[in-house]
């Protein structure tokens, strides 16, 4: 089963030169993370997304849609990556989950992905 | 055993057997509702319900899962363990699959004021107007709350596998609260006309979880509790059939060696060195069980042990219960005074209210409002015998 792993931080803390060797830990961290992927063939894909600021969302409401600068929830944490893991169950994509690096303060949620077929 | 009995104590096993082969809640309670009304439609009585039970129920799912496309798979390996293996181990296989079924209920990914509620409903087959009655809530908002648990077990992908030992202890405060829970259910009732069996299977479940955990200090004081309860059992009853409270019980009629072995249990416990409610709660049926060897029961330790357990988990039952022993310790005006300085709102609706009230109203002479709180409790709908204790009670007013 496919799972989604939306990560959410507070991208304040990487700003800054403290915040610069914080990113360098993160960022090994999720190196890691993508190797013992695949050290147990478990298929994964994922992207880091650029800063909350750099978002543009089109809003809908009944057909009718307008532009909004920014990120579509307004929250100190903003979506900041993502990884689509494929795994048994929710036991084991909650354990991956825990291990992604979150410094700060933040959330990953655990999706499962809607199967093609069903 | 009539068939409507052998249905319901079959269920809980039935259910947690199917689930672990099927992985679906909602469909394995369908299936069992099925079966069991072609098992009371049919004229022979099974020599092994269970089995029969578990059998028809297998066929009826498995048909209901090839219509749907989805699930064709699961259906597919599941029909490949036969009829004939499933019922030859039936026996050993299922007690286990059981507590690992509540295990799943609890996953820490359910919401918590879900997970209780729907291990109550799946496993121990508590009607949905019970369990919003015990969570206090409408029954439209249970029945949704444990519909939207069982389809996100469902949609997520939650392992239908007992846990990792390591993950049991977020499990484990659920787990408990769910036997907790059940017991309350199974134990309102003094003759246990309404039972069902479910005491007998909470002190079964939650005997099972001693030893999966033996160094849990509250598992053991839970089990403790449960037993304690049960071991009072030939004694609640007279022979009219009307309830008899504890302080009035024969010990003669009290089993004693379960009352050894929960003292056991605590003693275990007090071993590991964490105090918990379920530790006291057992402590303080302990404290009444010595009735049966000093002959008096120590009030003034009970009320110390209610003080410690409002303070660990306060309550409104709990205030209550220790507005009754300090009626003991104290007299009946100041045991009414705690009593009547607990929120009411939240008691209204509760039998041992109204009829701890009437007690203390009567023995303070205020005989007819302890009439009108006799009649409260009588009001909402108890079982038989606490029905024939509370007129006997509302007769000797003068």
């Amino acid at each position: 089963m496919q799972y989604m792993l939306l990560i959410n931080e507070d991208e304040s803390i990487y700003e800054g030169e403290e915040g610069a060797k914080r990113m360098e830990a993160t960022l090994a961290g999720h190196m890691a993370l993508a190797q013992a992927w695949t050290e147990k063939g478990i298929s994964f894909s994922g992207e880091r997304l650029k800063p909350g600021n750099t978002a543009t969302t089109i809003k809908w409401d009944g057909g009718n849609h307008a532009l909004h600068d920014g990120p579509f929830a307004e929250t100190h944490e903003e979506l900041g990556g993502f990884y689509i893991i494929d795994v048994d169950t929710l036991d084991e994509a909650i354990e991956w989950a825990k291990q992604i690096p979150v410094p700060g303060k933040g959330a990953v949620e655990v999706r499962p992905v809607w199967p093609m077929e069903g | 055993m009539r068939p409507g009995d052998a249905i319901a104590r079959a269920r809980p096993r039935v259910i947690a057997a199917l689930a672990a082969q099927l992985r679906d809640l909602e469909l394995c309670e369908d299936a069992f509702a099925e079966a069991a009304e072609s098992y009371l439609a049919k004229s022979v009585t099974a020599e092994r319900p269970e089995a029969w039970l578990f059998t028809a129920a297998k066929r009826k799912a498995l048909d209901a899962m090839r219509r749907n496309s989805a699930q064709a798979k699961i259906a597919q390996d599941a029909a490949l363990v036969s009829d004939m293996a499933d019922i030859i181990k039936l026996p050993e296989a299922i007690p286990d699959e059981r507590l690992r079924l509540i295990f799943i209920c609890c996953h820490p990914a359910i919401a918590l004021e879900a997970r209780t509620a729907l291990a109550l409903k799946v496993i121990c087959g508590l009607p949905v107007a019970e369990i919003a009655r015990v969570f206090v809530t409408s029954e439209p908002a249970m029945f949704q709350r444990i519909t939207r648990a069982k389809s996100k077990i469902k949609q997520a992908g939650i392992a239908f596998e007992l846990p990792h030992r390591r993950l049991w202890a977020e499990r484990l405060e659920a787990v408990l609260l769910t036997l907790e829970l059940a017991y309350t259910v199974a134990y309102q009732d003094a003759a246990a006309e309404r039972d069902n069996g479910l005491s007998q299977e909470v002190e079964r479940l939650a005997t099972m979880l001693v030893e999966l955990l033996p160094h849990e200090p509250e598992a053991l004081g839970l089990a403790a509790m449960v037993v304690l309860a049960r071991s009072r059992e030939d004694a609640r009853v007279d022979g009219e059939g009307t309830m008899v409270p504890l302080s009035e019980q024969d010990t003669a009629l009290w089993d004693m060696r379960a009352i050894e072995r929960a003292r056991a249990w605590l003693d275990q416990a007090a071993f590991l060195g964490a105090s918990g409610p379920y530790q006291v709660m057992a402590a303080i049926q302990l404290t009444h069980a010595r009735r049966a060897y000093d002959g008096s029961a120590d009030w003034g330790a009970i009320v110390r042990l209610y003080d410690a357990l409002m303070a660990m988990r306060p309550g409104p039952v709990i205030a209550l219960n220790r507005a009754m022993a300090l009626a003991k310790t104290s007299g009946a005006e100041a045991g009414f005074a705690a009593l009547e300085k607990v929120d009411a709102d939240r008691l209204e609706n509760l039998r041992p209210y109204h009829a701890a009230r009437a007690r203390l109203l009567a023995e303070l002479g205020r005989a007819d409002e302890a009439r009108g709180a006799y009649e409260a409790a009588l009001s909402l709908d108890p079982p038989s015998a606490e029905r024939l204790f509370l007129e006997r009670r509302l007769a000797e007013l003068t």
